[in-house]
């Protein structure tokens, strides 16, 4: 015992030196500020991305990765920068429609870059990350949420004018996720195709949208029509089985051309829903085989046939998607 | 209430309400108490289909602030409503119902609430 009269209170006395935090505390530290970083870089992803276009359906196969790529490569022929950012983390397919099957995405300064496809479209998928096609992605909500906020933030987008998301089908985690991590989303664009058990589908989307508070741009009908051109003998009526048994009529002209439109999946249902919703219609998108061919071999029908049909209901659509985001820029509505 | 709805071109938040002109010179209000129990969303929009709920619904709004919202345009067809209060904001009211709220007209058009993503 001291002879002191004053007795000195040490903290530290019979403990272990300090030497700092934990390897555990440590990487903690990491991961938040990693964290705080990437939140950051998402606020300025804001800024530096003009319009964010989400692609939605309530339904799967209705095309809303053939829609997504159209509809960037259609805005990257009117001459804009676009991105498709592909969150369907489980089933990825916009890398193999834009022809970056087997690409791999370069990072640089723990910054991902995004690679380029058709018409300089810059694309950012989960494809590239795969080993192998075939190899599936067994993962639960929350790391799926944690790679798509790494897909907004950690992603060198540079200055873009339009980025086109392309999620996965249904209302989940996905969706939710972008719209609560991107700033300024422009809305939503819902991908239908005419029947019944799709578009009751579409309006759980549009509640949905309604629910996160972002604008529904408007709805889409896909897989409209499919147009069968022939030749017969010339001004003859030529008759089509159409679905259903139904028989559709129509007349060859002076050369023996003829066009008929086969609603293969009714028609008009987009339309109604969104006359049911008060929301915008955007169009309607035909039933082309070409698509198919195109996105299995990697040239989007809008790429090979830059004129053809598709390319223009492509144009037709996405005018009036830039009508929705012009209006909403310009409202005239004066609020005190 | 004319048949086509008229262009909304002016929106004041007064302290209880919302004073509405339009591009006809029609100059409508709704109090901010009509416009919360009017909510569309899917939470509160369900609540309104029975009598005793709806009653319900109005009465918990009753007890909010209802101090002036902040409003943002959604797209070109419809606005939504921010609440400084607990009470709901999710709802994004179309313009059309903003004016059958102004002209004291059902809504929900007597239809019950059946879509909804829950």
């Amino acid at each position: 015992m001291s002879d002191s009269p004053v007795s000195v209170h040490n903290p530290n006395e019979g403990q272990p030196q300090d030497e700092g935090p934990s390897a555990a505390q440590q990487k903690q530290m990491e991961q938040a500020y990693a964290q705080m970083k990437r939140k950051m870089s998402m606020q300025e992803i804001g800024k530096k991305i003009k319009h964010k276009i989400m692609v939605l359906s309530g339904k799967g196969g209705v095309g809303k990765s053939t829609v997504s790529t159209g509809l960037a490569l259609s805005l990257a022929q009117q001459g804009h920068k676009v991105g498709i950012l592909d969150i369907d983390i489980t089933g990825p397919n916009v890398p193999k429609m834009m022809g970056l099957d087997g690409k791999r995405l370069h990072v640089e300064g723990g910054r991902i870059h995004p690679a380029q496809g058709h018409l300089g479209v810059k694309v950012i998928s989960m494809a590239f990350l795969l080993d192998d096609d075939d190899t599936p992605v067994v993962w639960r909500g929350p790391i799926k949420l944690g790679a798509i906020q790494q897909f907004i933030g950690d992603v060198e987008w540079g200055n873009l004018d339009y980025l086109v998301i392309d999620f996965p089908p249904g209302t989940s985690d996905e969706p939710l996720t972008v719209a609560q991590s991107l700033p300024d989303i422009d809305g939503m664009v819902i991908v239908t195709t005419p029947q019944d058990v799709a578009l009751m589908d579409s309006r759980k989307s549009i509640g949905f949208a309604e629910s996160l508070k972002v604008p529904v741009l408007g709805v889409v009908e896909n897989m409209s029509g499919y147009t069968i051109n022939g030749k017969s003998a010339p001004n003859s009526t030529v008759e089509i089985a159409g679905p259903g048994g139904k028989s559709i009529s129509t007349q060859a002209d002076d050369e023996g051309n003829f066009s008929v439109v086969v609603d293969i999946f009714k028609k008009g249902g987009g339309k109604n829903t969104a006359e049911e919703f008060s929301v915008p219609y955007l169009g309607a998108l035909p039933f082309d085989p070409g698509f198919v061919r195109g996105g299995d071999d990697g040239v989007h029908r809008i790429v090979s046939e830059p004129e053809g049909h598709s390319a223009k209901a492509f144009s037709e659509v996405v005018a009036a998607i830039q009508e929705q985001i012009g209006a909403s820029e310009s409202s005239s509505l004066e609020i005190i | 209430m004319a048949e086509i709805m008229p262009k909304l071109t002016r929106l004041e938040r007064r302290k209880s309400d919302l004073l509405l002109t339009y591009e006809s010179g029609d100059e409508l209000s709704v109090e901010y108490v009509d416009l919360r129990h009017a909510c569309p969303c899917a939470k509160c929009a369900p609540n309104r289909n029975e009598d005793q709920t709806s009653i319900d619904l109005r009465e918990s709004v009753e007890k909010l602030a209802n101090k002036k919202p902040k409003v943002v345009t959604v797209g070109n067809y419809a606005l939504s409503f921010e609440w400084e209060d607990q009470g709901c904001s999710s709802g994004i009211y179309r313009f059309e119902r903003i004016w059958a709220l102004a002209n004291n007209k059902d809504p929900d058009n007597g239809k019950p609430y059946v879509h909804g993503p829950w």
